[in-house]
């Protein structure tokens, strides 16, 4: 196996022609490199900032440096330690849910046998997508008052006998996330599952069923076997996601009831940085999260590596 | 082959260029001048004003009138869905900025930022902008660095001081219970949810069959002070903000930890439990918030009158809740009675913390002061406040103006306002007289048009109360003292000293820990709790910056004595 491997690896020589054949392509990727450079690398410079107690008046020049002060502030401060709770169980809690319902109804949706509903469901699904978090989260404020369709709902049910008022509840709030993470996003997601069955071989299908394969097996046996390495690439990319659990809706549903558990790191970047302008703690908060972000993909890489499946690098 | 590569060269070069250009051009345009039809060019700026308000059309009517005159437009745009810190830190961060800009209570960071011109060396040049305020006022706005950035807009009264509305917080209630009942005085807090709870009891839905809403407390971000000053002013002081400042033995005192503030949150505990207090108070955000009350069905509740009644008076007025009762008037609450009320505190109080600045972003400062300037000039300044006549307002034999109902009606249309009304509400402006000193500034300073702007059942109201206006409703209070208010100086702390960050800490723990004190089942222990978490903000820190910064406005004032 390592053999062939090796083989495979092995490089043509780059001379003069071969550069010259591939021209256009190289300057197109010169084009996507020199974009990378201005809007992903140069920024970096920024993170100077973390190391310096930053004034903006005075510059990157003039400010003075602070060394790792700032990162101890952080780690002294209650509320970021908080925060880092909050964000990692809302990623992780967002990660499963919207990961496992992406392709639990892309499966379902592809064992649906009518075109025309097929179709239908899935531009439905994927809609909500398209609407900002301002206007989820609008419905869903709505939605969960103590006169909106949830109470009335239980309450016509008999499982409550009062209104229950979600949103003064911490105990609640990080469902309320998650569920409407899913609620916008399964259809989205599940597009990439769907396409990545409709590449399996459909005469595995019928050899199976010939060999007495119901559908449960056939879902199985094939169809996820078929997109396992879908899952796990995008398993990985998610993975380095977790931090970003979110803003908009954590920022536009807390309230003060519930900001022990709402505030993501985000959130704190927004109220240290940029609102009591302390750009320096914001920035050590951005680097931290960046790093973690980067391990956790590399463990995720590892691991995958180890069980012998799909990866990133 | 050939004509292939070069399209190739082409796409990728002008990618290329539309990226660096991309990266240089300046986000806000600033100082555009653009020909009017008659040749002369009108300078256009931006502002940027961190308080909530609304925009009005590019067309609008009164904005194109003012241009005219004054060969200067401004686009104003305002604070939306964020806090004031939030929108001007994301400003700082980004290094541009608009013309002119009022960062509220973003505005210490802007200084600190080296965003604002200073103002001190042109003033001279701006009769106007000088005359707005006296030698001492203008010398309480000089920074550290010695020179004066901001201009604040609302403290000046010409003439004399004309007052009719109560702009400030208050116990507000609507007039239909108090007619129910009679009129009756009503000067506490058992008192006041006593009587509205007698009036649900009897009455427990409006006219069309919508429940009542007896009490609700805003409780959304910066608005918390519906819930949370209140203390202060049970106490029988006058609205310092922060702290109470007793005008005796001028010391500061916190107002979180006073027995009264136990008294009264106890009391919004009983009645929570009760159901009296809306169960959706602590989450409901300001739009719920002004929705629930523009549909009549809340009896009462703590505001700013600014926090509510241009929006909310409207729309009573659009959907005839008018004739239901539903509008609002303000009671002179204490805590027990025999203590004095001070919800209302008369003369003009500088707010030395924020107002109008010039921004380093701005390539005609001399321009833009003229515009400012201009725009305090009686002909201006009568359009902004009462609009155009014969249109907006009447002008009786004596010079007196006065509106039809027909141009009250159109007055609060918001469609109207948009296109046809430009107050430049956030430029300096002066309140009191009109300059031709017949009228007063605005039409809701004018005494009649105050109350005939009234609806009916607010008239009906202040006349069983034998007032004239809601300022006669609290009754008036002078100024305690030179320090006054001390809020100016609270908001402009940063977490650069230690009394900042305890002054961020305890607000923090106030937005999660006063709404569970209300909504505990066991209010002792929820309070103790509470106490406990305050005590570690380490509110000493705050107070005693407080302190110094009282000491030193006191010694300040004795020089001009």
């Amino acid at each position: 196996m390592s053999t062939s491997v090796k083989v495979k690896e092995k490089r043509e020589k780059i001379n003069w022609k071969e550069v010259k054949k591939q021209k256009v392509l190289l300057i197109w990727s010169a084009v996507f490199v020199i974009y990378g450079t201005i809007f992903c690398y140069l920024p970096l410079f920024g993170w100077l900032m973390a190391f310096q107690n930053y004034k903006p008046k005075d510059g990157f020049i003039h400010s003075t440096f602070v060394g790792m002060a700032k990162f101890k502030q952080l780690f002294l401060d209650d509320g970021f330690i908080r925060v880092i709770r909050n964000t990692l169980a809302m990623g992780v809690i967002n990660l499963v849910s919207t990961f496992v319902m992406a392709i639990v109804f892309a499966i379902l949706l592809n064992e649906v046998k009518s075109r025309g509903g097929k179709k239908m469901v899935q531009t439905i699904s994927y809609l909500p997508h398209f609407l900002s978090w301002i206007i989820v989260t609008c419905i869903l404020h709505d939605a969960l008052s103590s006169t909106g369709i949830i109470n009335e709902l239980l309450m016509k049910f008999h499982v409550l006998e009062d209104p229950l008022n979600f949103f003064a509840y911490p105990k609640y709030f990080w469902w309320i996330v998650a569920f409407a993470n899913v609620w916008k996003e399964t259809g989205w997601n599940a597009i990439i599952y769907l396409s990545a069955i409709t590449a399996i071989d459909t005469t595995l299908y019928e050899a199976a069923a010939i060999d007495g394969a119901g559908r449960w097996g056939r879902i199985k046996y094939i169809t996820l076997p078929g997109i396992k390495p879908t899952i796990m690439i995008l398993l990985l990319m998610n993975v380095g996601n977790v931090l970003n659990a979110g803003f908009e809706v954590q920022y536009l549903l807390g309230n003060g009831l519930v900001q022990s558990v709402s505030q993501t790191i985000d959130i704190y970047v927004l109220k240290w940085g940029i609102s009591q302008a302390d750009y320096s703690i914001g920035t050590a908060a951005g680097i931290f999260k960046s790093i973690v972000s980067i391990i956790l993909i590399v463990i995720a890489n590892q691991m995958a590596k180890r069980a012998g499946e799909e990866r990133l690098f | 082959m050939k004509r292939k590569k070069l399209v190739v060269m082409l796409l990728v070069g002008s990618m290329a260029a539309s990226m660096f250009t991309g990266c240089s051009k300046d986000a806000t345009q600033t100082s555009n001048t653009t020909s009017s039809n008659n040749g002369e060019s009108i300078k256009e700026f931006t502002a940027f004003f961190a308080v909530p308000g609304s925009e009005i059309n590019d067309d609008n009517e009164i904005q194109q009138k003012i241009a005219e005159i004054t060969g200067a437009k401004v686009k104003e745009t305002w604070l939306t869905g964020q806090t004031a810190e939030e929108a001007v830190g994301t400003l700082i961060a980004g290094g541009e900025y608009p013309d002119f800009i009022d960062g509220s209570s973003g505005t210490p960071q802007l200084y600190e930022a080296g965003a604002l011109v200073a103002l001190d060396e042109y003033l001279d040049n701006y009769p106007n902008i000088k005359d707005y305020f006296t030698e001492q006022e203008w010398e309480q706005l000089r920074q550290e660095d010695g020179h004066i950035y901001w201009i604040p807009q609302f403290s000046n009264s010409y003439e004399k001081l004309m007052e009719t509305d109560h702009n400030d917080e208050a116990f507000w209630i609507q007039t239909r219970v108090l007619k129910w009942a009679g009129y009756p005085e009503i000067t506490t807090m058992d008192q006041y949810f006593d009587l509205i709870e007698r009036y649900n009891e009897a009455n427990p839905t409006m006219e069309d069959g919508m429940t009542n809403i007896q009490y609700t407390i805003l409780c959304d971000d910066w608005r918390y002070f519906c819930l949370e000053n209140a203390p202060l002013f049970l106490d029988g002081y006058a609205n310092d903000g922060s702290c109470i400042v007793d005008p005796d033995t001028k010391k500061v005192i916190d107002y979180n930890t006073t027995p009264t503030a136990k008294e009264y949150f106890e009391k919004l505990n009983t009645e929570f439990q009760k159901g009296v207090v809306d169960p959706e108070s602590f989450t409901q955000t300001y739009d719920e918030y002004i929705a629930k009350l523009s549909t009549g069905r809340v009896l009462g509740m703590i505001d700013q009158y600014w926090d509510f009644h241009f929006t909310v008076n409207d729309a009573l007025k659009q959907q005839g809740l008018e004739d239901q009762g539903c509008n609002y008037v303000p009671l002179p609450i204490t805590i027990k009675e025999g203590v004095q009320n001070r919800w209302h505190t008369s003369g003009d109080t500088l707010n030395v913390g924020a107002g109008l600045a010039i921004t380093t972003s701005c390539k005609d400062v001399e321009g833009a002061l003229q515009f400012v300037n201009d725009i305090l000039g009686e002909e201006v300044a009568t359009l902004r406040n009462w609009g155009v006549k014969d249109v907006d307002y009447l002008v009786d034999e004596d010079g007196v103006f006065y509106r039809t109902d027909d141009m009250r009606t159109q007055s609060s249309n918001t469609a109207y306002k948009a296109s046809h009304a430009c107050a430049y509400s956030y430029f300096p402006n002066w309140g009191g007289m009109s300059h031709d000193g017949i009228n007063a500034a605005t039409p809701a300073l004018q005494p009649n048009e105050f109350l005939d702007s009234m609806p009916d059942n607010v008239q009906e109201c202040l006349e069983a109360y034998n007032c004239k206006t809601f300022v006669e409703m609290l009754g008036q209070q002078d100024i305690p003292g030179p320090w006054f208010p001390i809020y100016t100086f609270a908001g402009t702390l940063t977490t650069a000293t230690e009394g900042g960050v305890a002054w961020n800490k305890m607000s923090d723990i106030k937005h999660e820990y006063l709404p569970k004190v209300v909504m505990a089942t066991d209010f002792e222990s929820a309070w103790s709790d509470y106490m406990e978490v305050y005590e570690e903000c380490n509110p000493e820190a705050f107070l005693s910056e407080v302190q110094t910064e009282v000491d030193r406005r006191i010694e300040n004032a004795k020089k001009w004595e």
